[in-house]
């Protein structure tokens, strides 16, 4: 009888708890504490891949449909008209979620009390253009918007740079943005590892978003490794491995890793423009897992510093399968390696520390 | 568009001199494993386009070339639009909500209603929300504030340079509560000429700025346009749709007029009892005049 009488007296407690909660929380959404906007610069606003990011920024795709944004556009002096009219067109979107936009010329202006800079902007690849030539010209540009950074920005600032040649970019801003935490210092291969999952997905008939942990090791380059050796595929009952579903090593080891790496030559012949939409639309991705976290047991592709990881030299911005959670990225450790694999991921690990010796030759 | 729970199948159409660009564009969505995106057809084919369709965005038609007169523009998207408006009667879901985006709007919706007489005559609209947001946009400038606190202008009309933007039940929310906007901007004169204008001649300004015109923004008025159609408009707002006139304000029915509608359950009701003072009168009945000359010419040009 005494035991009843004590249990009683808990359920009756724990339902007023629980009542007094849902009370408080009631009162609490009246008050409309909305999240502080976070400041978003995009450099290079003016082009095609600004012009599609930023309304996917300012819809709430990249940081989350509750969180306000105030939008930095940059771009060089002759596109300023062009970046005006960007400006309006935001203005005209009424998107509730906007809560700024400040289109300039002007790097110091652009960068102040930034916390995401999204780099789209940098001397394009004239045809004919070798990748020395090209990293001539944007040594100067990086190392610009890193001092402007380093000055203006937030000191927790994070960086995805997507401007050719990314990870060589991205490895200048580094260099001159010591306040930076190097893991805030990021590229963009998630276009890749998004390409590599739609192509096993066309090849197996299934949706891609059935399709998980693909790898893009390396430089965001023609020597990118896109490897499917650990990727699955959702088939209602659990998870199979790419590799048993495909049954062909072959496509695996050759046809697939050729179409991911030539895929933006083919939105090129198809479009005869770049792919603008995809390369926004990752850039959107990359940033929200970044920030949100990966899901559980999906990982994701991300240019970062490199740390020895994998016997890959440290002090290279390199891609790496990497989790995300609370802000932070790690990789994605123990995962075997073949001898195939090793060759690729070795490669692309030559080919960056070339463009960094030549990047430093242009800076003395 | 559909909001972040709502699964897509795309259907996009162009003409087959686009044909490899649309595939193009086919890609680029595959390259972007959009989880939402369960299905892409990129076709030149109307009817395999218009097959099974729940919502058509129709922003084809013939572009207005220099030197065109209005009767030539008009004669060629009259027969584009009576050849989509049978493919879409034939094959396209029977509560098909249509969108027309290409101009002349107004016309090319009411073309589309003759010749799809089996879709509801409610369900077919034309593009104004982006003169109704443009007219936000510069409120919210003029005022600076979050134009997320203005709200209920109205877009009247036509979707050309006769629309009339109109203030006078507008609000702005501030912290003494919601207050008229025409109390706030103090500036009649402005209210009725410059900022009528400028809204009118917004894509103008567009064009000259950015050399090309506004994609952005039309694109991002189109989903405003249908995600309040299908999922509601928020308590107390209005916003703009060209919709089948039914008499309402005294504009001759059977025109496709841009009226300020609230949404409910997937259907839109015209906002009744507002007061038209007399200079709002005029404009409504201009840009009606024109809507009534444009349907004479398009059906000239059918005969």
């Amino acid at each position: 009888m005494e035991n009843l009488d004590v249990l009683q007296k808990v359920v009756v407690l724990l339902g007023c708890l629980y009542l007094s909660w849902r009370i408080v929380r009631y009162i609490w959404s009246f008050l409309d504490v909305g999240k502080d906007p976070v400041i978003v610069l995009v450099t290079g606003a003016a082009g095609q891949i600004g012009y599609a990011l930023v309304p996917m920024i300012a819809r709430g795709a990249m940081l989350g449909s509750d969180q306000p944004v105030i939008l930095h556009m940059l771009d060089i002096e002759p596109a300023a008209d062009i970046l005006e009219g960007v400006k309006m067109e935001l203005m005209d979107g009424a998107f509730p979620l906007l809560k700024g936009v400040i289109a300039t010329t002007d790097v110091n202006e652009a960068c102040k009390g930034v916390d995401i800079a999204i780099m789209l902007g940098g001397f394009p690849r004239r045809k004919g253009m070798g990748t020395k030539a090209l990293i001539s010209k944007n040594v100067g540009i990086y190392k610009t918007q890193a001092l402007a950074l380093e000055q203006h920005a937030d000191p927790n600032c994070k960086v995805l740079v997507v401007a050719n040649p990314a990870n060589t970019n991205a490895l200048i801003l580094k260099e001159f943005a010591p306040s930076i935490p190097e893991e805030n210092i990021t590229c963009l291969t998630r276009l890749d590892h998004n390409r590599a999952l739609s192509q096993i997905s066309a090849n197996l008939n299934v949706h891609v978003g059935d399709v998980k942990n693909v790898i893009i090791w390396g430089n965001h380059s023609s020597t990118h490794y896109a490897d499917a050796n650990h990727a699955t595929v959702d088939i209602g009952v659990g998870y199979k491995s790419v590799r048993e579903l495909v049954a062909n090593d072959h496509w695996l080891d050759s046809e697939f890793i050729t179409s991911v790496q030539q895929r933006g030559d083919a939105i090129i012949k198809a479009r005869r423009l770049s792919s603008a939409l995809s390369a926004a639309s990752a850039a959107c991705d990359h940033m929200r897992d970044w920030i949100l976290g990966t899901p559980k047991g999906t990982w994701v592709s991300m240019g970062v510093y490199s740390d020895g990881s994998y016997g890959i030299q440290p002090g290279l911005i390199y891609s790496f399968p990497v989790t995300c959670e609370k802000g932070v990225w790690s990789i994605v450790q123990g995962l075997n390696i073949g001898e195939f694999e090793r060759g690729k991921m070795d490669d692309s690990a030559r080919e960056l520390i070339e463009e960094k010796a030549w990047a430093y030759s242009y800076l003395h | 568009m559909l909001g972040p729970e709502q699964p897509v199948i795309l259907h996009m159409l162009d003409i087959p001199p686009a044909a490899e660009a649309l595939n193009g564009v086919k890609m680029e969505l595959v390259d972007a494993a959009f989880p939402l995106l369960k299905g892409v057809i990129a076709s030149t084919d109307a009817v395999e386009a218009c097959t099974d369709v729940n919502v058509a965005v129709m922003v084809g038609g013939f572009p207005r070339k220099e030197g065109m007169e209005r009767k030539d523009v008009m004669s060629k998207n009259v027969s584009i639009y009576k050849s989509q408006a049978s493919a879409l009667e034939k094959h396209a879901a029977k509560d098909c909500k249509v969108l027309v985006v290409a101009n002349p709007a107004n016309t090319n919706a009411l073309i589309l209603k003759e010749f799809a007489p089996s879709i509801t005559q409610k369900n077919i609209t034309c593009l104004t929300r982006l003169d109704h947001n443009r007219a936000l946009g510069q409120i919210s400038e003029r005022l600076s504030v979050q134009v997320s606190d203005v709200k209920n202008v109205i877009i009247w009309g036509n979707h050309s340079s006769t629309q009339y933007p109109d203030v006078n039940h507008a609000t702005v929310k501030t912290q003494a509560g919601e207050k008229p906007v025409r109390e706030l901007v103090k500036d009649d004169e402005w209210l009725n000429s410059a900022f009528i204008t400028t809204v009118q001649q917004r894509g103008a300004a567009i064009i000259k700025a950015r050399k090309l015109s506004s994609a952005l923004s039309a694109a991002s008025s189109a989903c405003d346009h249908i995600r309040d159609w299908v999922c509601a408009t928020p308590e107390g707002y209005w916003v703009s749709m060209g919709v089948y006139s039914d008499g309402s304000y005294n504009i001759p029915a059977g025109l496709i007029y841009s009226f300020p509608v609230t949404c409910c359950n997937g259907e839109w009701t015209i906002v009744q009892g507002l007061k038209i003072d007399e200079f709002s009168r005029k404009k409504l009945d201009l840009t009606a005049q024109e809507l009534t000359e444009e349907k004479t010419l398009a059906y000239s040009c059918l005969s």
